[in-house]
């Protein structure tokens, strides 16, 4: 069923924030449509779609075949022609299946016809570890997709964010791909009414600092403000700067933290080799060297594969305390 | 259908059913007490995986999906490192970095298991490849669901396999048939618009056979007769066999829908009751093949009891194995990740 | 039946297109349109042919042999030329090349570098068609080595779930680059990859350009009343090999000769001058006025500047 907008008690889950700017969006602009696999009368496999289905009717939203490559292939060829699918891919992990059509297909339509045809579409996967679904469920690739011109890669953190980047993207005339982390699929918070949009390219601070800024998106936002809980124990002021979007890259925002506090840490849940946490160290290292107190750190999931037990899955995710330690470090140990 | 089984071969079968019947069972017990995460059972399938391993030799290769549990136990999988490795346990088969979606054994001959749909299928072509260059006799079995009939990667390693002529067994289990509608809140495992699945496969020219999966002495008759063909090279054969579901997987989790089977069930119609009376009666492979056992006089009730007893005893210490086996350290999360 | 002025169209077009293909040559061997270019001689009858039976806002998705799908659709010879050879008032401002000609305005979803890349395309702008109600229908133009890509099985069993208004055009001109198809495809006949799917298949002759019409015809007929896809075949040949340059040392002469004996166009002309429709000298007049159209567009291209570095990451983004 849609979120009740009538409801005072606006505290929404992330999953039914998202829902709800789909809702929303269906609602506005008939060329919405919704398409994956069990996303029509199942409702979703995490309950993600629910009440789609009834409302706007199987020609929107419709379930497919298991058939990755394809739906999205013809998802592309569809909002070619007119259509502004939001396609749904279960599992982060299946991007792989879908690799060629959103790198080859979508992301150069735009380019190659010199802007006779756009792709305005939005790709919706969850990601993360958690839940002990093992290596080939767990993964965390944005850093493939931001590498990719001609695509928007959104990562929010929470609730309120979630809908208003998502309403952004589905207006959006290019392939976003829209990335939640599963674990923050239940986090909730007040979530505005209605028209409420958050431009994509945007970063946010989500808690002021004055002695170290640390960077990160989606759930690792919230390693990081319980990291920064911890600092502030030991007398260390941690800004925390959500990217909100990988692409396009507020640089403004995340220049303009680490002038104030002369200290980065870069924190992601994807790995580090050839990851995010290299792209934003190597921008304020171009940017901000002069404002440099320390060398820029970084945090990220160590490069093994996500293993599947619950007493080595823990070990892939950073932690707070992690977060912690690098933190302090750069002060040369603290305690 | 002739029933060219020898009395030892449907005893064997009777067992490896019953195991795996057991064994699922106590999975659902298990996951009341332990977290392990999203997985599949094998329940109302085992006459297919049950019966398939009884034409291959232990030099054959295997590939599997999520719903594992059967066919790794049906080709002799110890359980008890089953279930360590389905709770994430140090003495799992895969040192519990792959559970139930990715659990493996290869002392048995499985190479892989995937968790992506058709995932294993491409894999299957290689093992199939390999296995012809080597030129002995040794042919691949992979197991998958109907689902993975959508994806584009079967038809590729299909084509694959139909040219070059390897020696690969797709056995394909569909488990659509009586599925829950989506609108009723289930999962159908697959929306394909072939009237039948075995047209996909033989229009590569590649021998298909439609059978009832839950039929014993069916399921034999055309696997001993593909495999038979394809240890003299004829090539691949593509197996559909199609079960009713279980209600207990219609849903996304499994649950107990048809309680802990009873297998006085097979003569005693009072105990088929409640609302899945009709799959128990009419698909429930077990019931059926008991019945079968029973009405060709090569089985009684007491020896059957006596049997399932053991089995049951040999579940019990499987599982209490497991629950004894300890986490894996933490450090060993880094090890591995490229071979020596 | 078909009147004369529909068969001198399909003439004109299947011409437009050789003559093209001929300046294409000429250009890529003096080193102005560099790359891989692929030319579409000796199969100009599947495009003329399909194309002429689609209304103009029906859409078409092509692939890395494009050119001819592009020109038949209705697309302007010189911006073509211009693309081709890297100009900036080409159709992707030269940024795409031969194998990327996107044309909104002939509703063309592009030529396309990768083998099978049309077929999703196609059945994904077919979907929206039907959602939003327009009755248009789109063609997916795809080669033999298609056949043996995933993604063609998956959008062949999705167009048949959906009743999808698009038509599969397979172009099997016997090989993949340098590989016979027959070689690396199994099951006869081809066919038998869409009926597995309950979908109409059949298979007609690449090189007659009526006959691919009555094909496609029929197919984009049934797929405007909503009765859904259809998969055909049409044998055909590409005389130039691969690409321009290819030495094709892998045909023998008397392939090639037998079928260059089927060639589309004289086919068409010894009808028309058989059917007393038109005389031989009214054709090659015809075929010269021709010539000069697509050289003085080839001219025309030539004379266009380049894109400038500003163009260079133009684009990337839509607003
Ligand atoms: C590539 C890929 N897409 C989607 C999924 C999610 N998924 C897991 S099982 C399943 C249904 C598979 O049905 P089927 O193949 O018939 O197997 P069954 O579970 O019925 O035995 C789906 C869609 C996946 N694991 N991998
Ligand atoms: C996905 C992909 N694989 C391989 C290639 C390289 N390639 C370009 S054309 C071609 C042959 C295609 O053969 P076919 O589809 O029969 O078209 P034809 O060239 O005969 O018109 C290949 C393999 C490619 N461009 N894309
Ligand atoms: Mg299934
Ligand atoms: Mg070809």
């Amino acid at each position: 069923m849609p979120p009740d907008s009538q409801q005072t008690d606006r505290n929404l889950t992330l999953k039914d924030a998202v829902l709800e700017a789909m809702f929303e969006e269906m609602e506005s602009d008939q060329n919405v449509i919704l398409i994956g696999e069990d996303v029509g009368a199942a409702g979703g496999v995490f309950k993600q779609t629910e009440g789609l289905f009834e409302t706007f009717g199987a020609d929107r939203v419709i379930d497919t075949p298991i058939s990755e490559s394809a739906i999205f292939g013809l998802a592309v060829g569809a909002a070619m022609a007119g259509s502004r699918p939001i396609v749904e891919v279960m599992f982060g992990d299946f991007l792989t299946l879908v690799m060629d059509q959103l790198v080859n297909q979508a992301a150069k339509v735009h380019y190659m016809s010199a802007g006779g045809f756009n792709v305005p579409l939005v790709l919706r996967t969850g990601i993360g570890v958690g839940g002990n679904l093992g290596p080939q469920h767990s993964q965390s690739l944005h850093g493939w997709l931001a590498h990719i011109p001609g695509l928007k890669v959104v990562m929010p953190s929470s609730a309120s964010d979630a809908k208003g980047l998502f309403k952004a993207a589905v207006r959006d005339n290019n392939p976003v791909i829209f990335m939640e982390d599963r674990m923050t699929y239940n986090l909730k918070e007040q979530v505005p009414e209605g028209e409420h949009i958050i431009p994509l390219g945007s970063a946010e601070v989500k808690r002021e600092g004055a002695d170290v800024s640390i960077y990160a998106v989606a759930r690792s936002v919230h390693t990081a403000l319980a990291a920064a809980e911890h600092l502030q124990v030991k007398n260390v002021s941690a800004e925390v700067v959500d990217l909100r979007t990988l692409a396009p890259l507020d640089v403004e925002t995340i220049v303009a933290s680490v002038q104030k506090t002369g200290r980065a840490l870069v924190l992601d849940g994807g790995y580090q080799s050839f990851g995010i946490t290299g792209e934003i160290a190597a921008t304020i290292g171009e940017l901000a060297f002069d404002y440099l107190d320390a060398p820029v750190m970084r945090l990220a999931a160590p490069d093994v594969p996500v293993p599947f037990s619950p007493a080595l899955e823990a070990m892939t995710v950073p932690s707070a305390e992690q977060v912690v330690a690098k933190v302090t470090g750069m002060y040369g140990g603290l305690d | 259908m002739t029933d060219n089984l020898t009395p030892d071969q449907n005893s064997a079968i009777l067992d490896r059913m019953l195991l795996i019947r057991r064994f699922e069972e106590m999975l659902i017990d298990l996951a009341g007490d332990h977290n392990f995460g999203h997985y599949h059972l094998y329940i109302g399938e085992e006459a297919t995986g049950a019966t398939v391993v009884e034409s291959l030799t232990e030099t054959d290769l295997l590939l599997t999906t999520w719903r594992n549990h059967g066919h790794l136990l049906a080709r002799g999988a110890d359980p008890g490192r089953m279930v360590a490795e389905i709770l994430g346990r140090a003495d799992g088969y895969n040192k519990g970095r792959g559970g139930t979606l990715h659990l493996t054994v290869r002392d048995v001959g499985f190479l892989s298991t995937s968790g992506l749909v058709g995932g294993a299928v491409g894999l299957a072509s290689g093992a199939g490849f390999a296995l012809k260059q080597a030129g002995e006799d040794n042919i691949c079995v992979v197991f998958f669901g109907d689902g993975a009939m959508e994806e584009g990667v079967v038809f590729e390693a299909m084509n694959l396999a139909s040219l070059w002529s390897l020696p690969v067994l797709f056995v394909c289990e569909n488990n659509n048939s009586g599925a829950i509608s989506a609108q009723e809140g289930g999962f159908p495992s697959s929306e394909i618009a072939a009237s039948r699945i075995s047209d996909i496969p033989k229009s590569l020219n590649i021998k298909s056979e439609l059978v009832d999966g839950a039929d014993v002495a069916a399921v034999h008759a055309v696997i001993a007769e593909a495999v038979g063909g394809m240890r003299k090279g004829s090539g691949p054969a593509f197996i559909e066999a199609y079960t009713e579901r279980w209600p207990g997987s219609r849903p996304l989790w499994p649950t107990q829908a048809t309680g802990v089977t009873q297998l006085a069930a097979a003569w005693d119609p009072s105990l088929i009751t409640g609302e899945y009376a009709g799959w128990i009666d009419e698909f429930d492979p077990l019931i059926r093949f008991i019945r079968n056992q029973l009405d060709a006089g090569v089985l009684s009730q007491d020896e059957l009891r006596e049997r399932d007893s053991k089995i049951c005893d040999q579940i019990a210490e499987a599982r209490a194995f497991g629950e004894a086996s300890a986490l894996p350290g933490p450090e060993s999360a880094l090890d591995g990740v490229f071979a020596a | 039946m078909l009147t004369k002025d529909k068969l001198l169209e399909f003439y004109r077009g299947m011409v437009t297109i050789r003559a093209f293909e001929e300046e294409v040559r000429k250009m890529h061997n003096a080193g102005l349109a560099p790359g891989l270019v692929h030319l579409y001689s000796g199969q100009e009858a599947v495009g003329v042919g399909a194309c002429a039976a689609l209304n103009s806002d029906d859409y078409i998705a092509s692939h890395h042999r494009g050119h001819g799908h592009c020109i038949a659709k209705g697309s302007e010879l010189d911006r073509l030329f211009a693309e081709i050879i890297g100009r900036r008032s080409g159709y992707g401002m030269g940024r795409g090349g031969s194998m990327h000609i996107y044309d909104p305005a002939t509703f063309n979803l592009g030529t396309n570098g990768i083998v099978g890349g049309s077929v999703p395309l196609a059945t994904g702008a077919a979907l929206s068609a039907k959602l939003r109600g327009t009755g248009q229908v789109a063609v997916s133009f795809f080669g033999d080595g298609v056949l043996n890509q995933g993604i063609l099985f998956e959008s062949l069993n999705m167009a048949a779930l959906w009743s999808l208004p698009v038509v599969f055009v397979c172009e099997n001109n016997g090989y993949g680059e340098f590989t016979e198809i027959d070689d690396v495809t199994a099951g006869r006949p081809y066919a038998k990859r869409g009926e597995a799917f309950d979908i109409p298949s059949e298979k007609a002759d690449g090189m007659d350009v009526l006959a691919v019409h009555e094909a496609v015809s029929k197919a984009v007929t049934r797929a405007r009343n909503g009765d859904g896809p259809s998969f055909l075949i049409f044998d055909t040949y590409r005389y130039s090999g691969h690409h321009v340059g290819d030495k094709q040392e892998y045909k023998d002469d008397e392939e090639r000769e037998l079928w260059l004996s089927r060639d589309p166009i004289p086919k068409l002309a010894d009808m028309l001058v058989a059917g007393k429709k038109i005389k031989q000298a009214e054709l090659d007049e015809l075929d010269a006025k021709i010539k000069v159209t697509v050289i003085a567009a080839a001219n025309q291209a030539k004379k266009m500047p380049e894109p400038d570095a500003d163009d260079l990451a133009r684009h990337i983004y839509a607003a």
